[in-house]
């Protein structure tokens, strides 16, 4: 079976918003009965989050009885856990990754981290240099090792016995995560959305699923709507906070008698601050959670295939900015042992509103030759927090 | 199904020969050393048990057995592969993991493990890591944070040039040069006198006393004109030799720098909701270590004042005068505050250190 099929079979799949696409699709097909049949798989994710929590807990506690060496154990078995547990047309997920590649990575970067660390604040002699060589190499190196870990994660990803994989090369890389970035910060956030373009293009016209590439059908503007909402969040929501918060200290007259040298601030003004302070918490955590909500959404609506598969969502990203910010007041509430449950939480909403179209069975795909990848950019993307942007 | 014997078993399950996405039953028989795959539509592979790799289990996946070439067998039957596991000595140490992740009790027993780890690491093991960190560090160092620090002081304009006269100055030195001689520490000591309220100052330190690793102590005009005597300083000065002799500052700076890796290690990230809201509890830890270190110091400035005056009274006195900024006030004036009051403050509370100072001599006094 060939993967890239004839293009005048290919079907021109409705454009539009997806929410609306089912019952389009559904006259469409049973008007035209010459038009390939389109099958729609919806994802599924039967992960239970008290099972998990046992998972999660015990994973953690070994970590820490072995000071840190059990660390990519625990991960590789946590994300297999949530890999396993995500279906698609009766066959689940895997995930493969080796926890000794993995330490490798780790060890390396740790140590990396931990000098640049101690450097920066206890400032010995010649800090500058190794925290100047450090920063240096980690700034010149960013774009390749987001390029490895994009490379590394794909081929650690199963789905019916064939590997995903990434294509990814490093000029992509510069382009999309060296160049775009600094564009954005010399814009002063203008190019951000650009930016983000750039990067989920980069990340979904390079995988692959066996040998079958797959495309990115998004456009620029549409990161520019997500950027820009997200933008009218914080701001309107800052002005909705702040005339209270500020009401509230010019009402109890308290703004005068902040005394540094007389050491607390009255209770009033720390009341207010802590007010802000909070607010202001919510408000961040809500507009960057609808910017990685609706980004998620935006780039499953886009993705195609080999030409024959097409990746869809009808999730709310509303709903999910509710979940995430939910999520995050319970893990904080019990000191993070909710952290198991909200990651169930979320992954199953997500995946109830996840799809896959596919006009061709989903067994017909093939296997590409894939050499082992290096964990060291995976390894890196963890541990220093890089965002891959989902 | 399970066989209830492990040499000889079958396993019905999905069947992937690696090469297409195609899924087809299947069904793998196990004698002995061999294997047989029967798939449909495929004909009968044999493979050795030594060939075969077996995925360690998660709970709630199926089972994935591997053959050489990127075939596999996928099965649900969890038992039947564990027995096939347990035969062939595979996946020892993830199994007995699966194990603990299987009860609840051991699940419980590692949040306990973690409350337990947690608090005697912030109680005990980071201050002690601190402290062991703070005394191997090189006097070289110290000598170099004190000059830097001078320097920032000076170069910022927090601190002016003193206003007293010579005559002070060389009587101030004199007493700080008793204080430190009786209270021991090796440290190159140092007393600047400073003008706590210059004029271009960011903000004014006013009467105030601090200790910089290296030795060197700062007291402003300021303190020394709300003293009524010279024993009240020299009772300050033993306070901030205290912080020198215990390298109190270094260790605060260390147990800052381990608090905030461990909030990174702990939220997974840098810079987000997480650890800002994370910053809340460190503040208040850095403060707990704080107070934990001024009531050090004071003792040291206790066994000083008691053994030069045979009370801690001028001490007591200073901080009361320093809490009200009244010259006439004694240590009577100050009353204790709330406890949040107490919580949030970086010294413990100025009532508390005087009780703390009067409970010191009447101790000696019993003795």
């Amino acid at each position: 079976m060939t993967e890239r099929p004839d293009p005048t079979v290919s079907p021109p799949l409705p454009p539009g918003p997806p929410a609306q696409e089912f019952p389009r699709e559904a006259t469409a097909v049973a008007d035209l009965p010459t038009a390939p049949t389109v099958t729609a798989h919806p994802m599924s994710f039967t992960g239970q989050s008290g099972e998990y929590f046992r998972i999660w807990i015990v994973n953690i506690a070994l970590t820490v009885v072995t000071l840190g060496l059990y660390l990519p154990w625990a991960r590789v078995r946590q994300r297999q856990y949530f890999y396993g547990h995500t279906w698609l047309d009766g066959q689940n997920f895997e995930y493969t990754a080796s926890p000794l590649a993995l330490l490798r990575g780790y060890l390396i970067v740790g140590a990396f981290f931990l000098a640049y660390t101690l450097a920066t604040n206890l400032q010995f002699q010649g800090w500058e240099v190794v925290a100047g060589v450090i920063g240096v190499l980690f700034v010149a190196l960013y774009p390749w090792l987001v390029m490895k870990s994009l490379r590394f994660l794909a081929v650690s990803t199963t789905h019916r016995g064939l590997r995903f994989r990434h294509h990814g090369r490093s000029v992509g890389a510069y382009t999309s995560y060296g160049l775009a970035n600094v564009a954005a910060v010399l814009s002063g956030g203008l190019a951000l959305p650009w930016a983000w373009f750039m990067q989920r293009r980069y990340q979904v016209e390079n995988a692959a699923y066996g040998s079958a590439r797959a495309t990115f059908r998004g456009d620029v503007g549409d990161f520019y709507v997500i950027g820009l909402t997200g933008l009218a969040v914080a701001i309107g929501g800052g002005v909705l906070l702040a005339v209270p918060v500020i009401a509230l200290l010019v009402g109890l007259g308290v703004l005068g008698d902040f005394d540094v040298v007389g050491g607390l601030p009255g209770p009033g003004v720390i009341a207010g601050i802590a007010v802000l302070y909070a607010g202001l918490l919510a408000l961040y955590a809500v507009a960057w959670q609808y910017v990685r909500a609706a980004t998620l959404r935006l780039v499953l609506n886009r993705v195609e295939v080999g030409g024959v598969v097409r990746t869809q969502a009808t999730f709310s990203p509303w709903r999910l900015v509710w979940i995430g910010v939910s999520n995050t007041v319970v893990q904080l509430l019990t000191l993070g042992l909710a952290t198991p449950w909200a990651a169930v939480r979320r992954t199953r909403y997500v995946m109830s509103g996840v799809q896959v179209r596919s006009i061709q069975s989903l067994d017909a795909f093939c296997a590409d030759f894939t050499p082992e990848e290096s964990a060291l950019g995976e390894a890196a993307t963890e541990l220093l927090d890089i965002n891959l942007g989902f | 199904m399970t066989e209830p014997d492990p040499a000889h078993l079958t396993l019905s399950g999905v069947y992937f020969d690696g090469r297409t996405s195609r899924d087809r039953a299947a069904t793998l028989e196990v004698s002995g050393g061999t294997l047989v795959l029967r798939a449909e539509g495929e004909p009968e592979t044999r493979w050795e048990t030594a060939q075969l790799g077996i995925d360690p289990p998660i709970p709630g996946i199926r089972r994935v057995l591997k053959f050489p070439g990127g075939a596999r067998f996928e099965t649900g039957d969890d038992a039947g592969v564990s027995a096939l596991e347990a035969r062939l000595g595979r996946n020892r140490g993830l199994g007995r993991v699966r194990r603990l992740e299987s009860r609840w009790g051991t699940a419980l027993g590692a949040v306990a493990l973690m409350i337990l780890f947690a608090w005697g690491f912030v109680a005990f093991g980071l201050p002690a890591l601190a402290r062991t960190a703070a005394t191997a560090t090189p006097d070289a160092v110290l000598a170099t944070f004190d000059r830097e620090t001078v320097e920032l002081l000076e170069g910022q304009n927090y601190v002016g040039p003193t206003r007293l006269s010579a005559a002070r100055q060389a009587q101030l030195q004199r007493v700080f040069r008793q204080v430190t001689s009786r209270v021991g520490g090796s440290s190159p000591y140092r007393l600047l006198l400073r003008d706590g309220n210059a004029p271009d100052a960011p903000f004014a330190l006013g009467a105030n006393a601090f200790a910089l690793p290296g030795g060197t102590v700062v007291m402003t005009d300021q303190l020394v004109r709300l003293a009524r005597d010279d024993r009240e300083l020299a009772g300050v000065l033993a306070h901030e030799a205290g912080h020198v002799i215990r390298r109190h500052t270094l260790a605060g700076v260390y147990q800052g720098l381990g608090l905030s890796l461990l909030t990174v290690a702990v939220t997974g990230d840098l810079v987000s909701a997480g650890t800002f809201a994370a910053a809340v509890p460190a503040a208040l830890l850095r403060n707990g270590y704080s107070r934990a270190a001024e009531t050090e110091s004071d003792e040291v400035a206790a066994r000083f004042l008691l053994r030069e005056y045979g009370t801690t009274r001028p001490l007591r006195n200073l901080l009361a005068r320093l809490e009200t900024l009244d010259r006439n006030a004694d240590e009577h004036s100050v009353q204790g505050g709330s406890r949040v009051e107490d919580l949030l403050q970086t010294h413990p509370g100025t009532a508390e250190r005087i009780r703390h100072l009067r409970g010191l001599e009447e101790q000696a006094r019993r003795r």
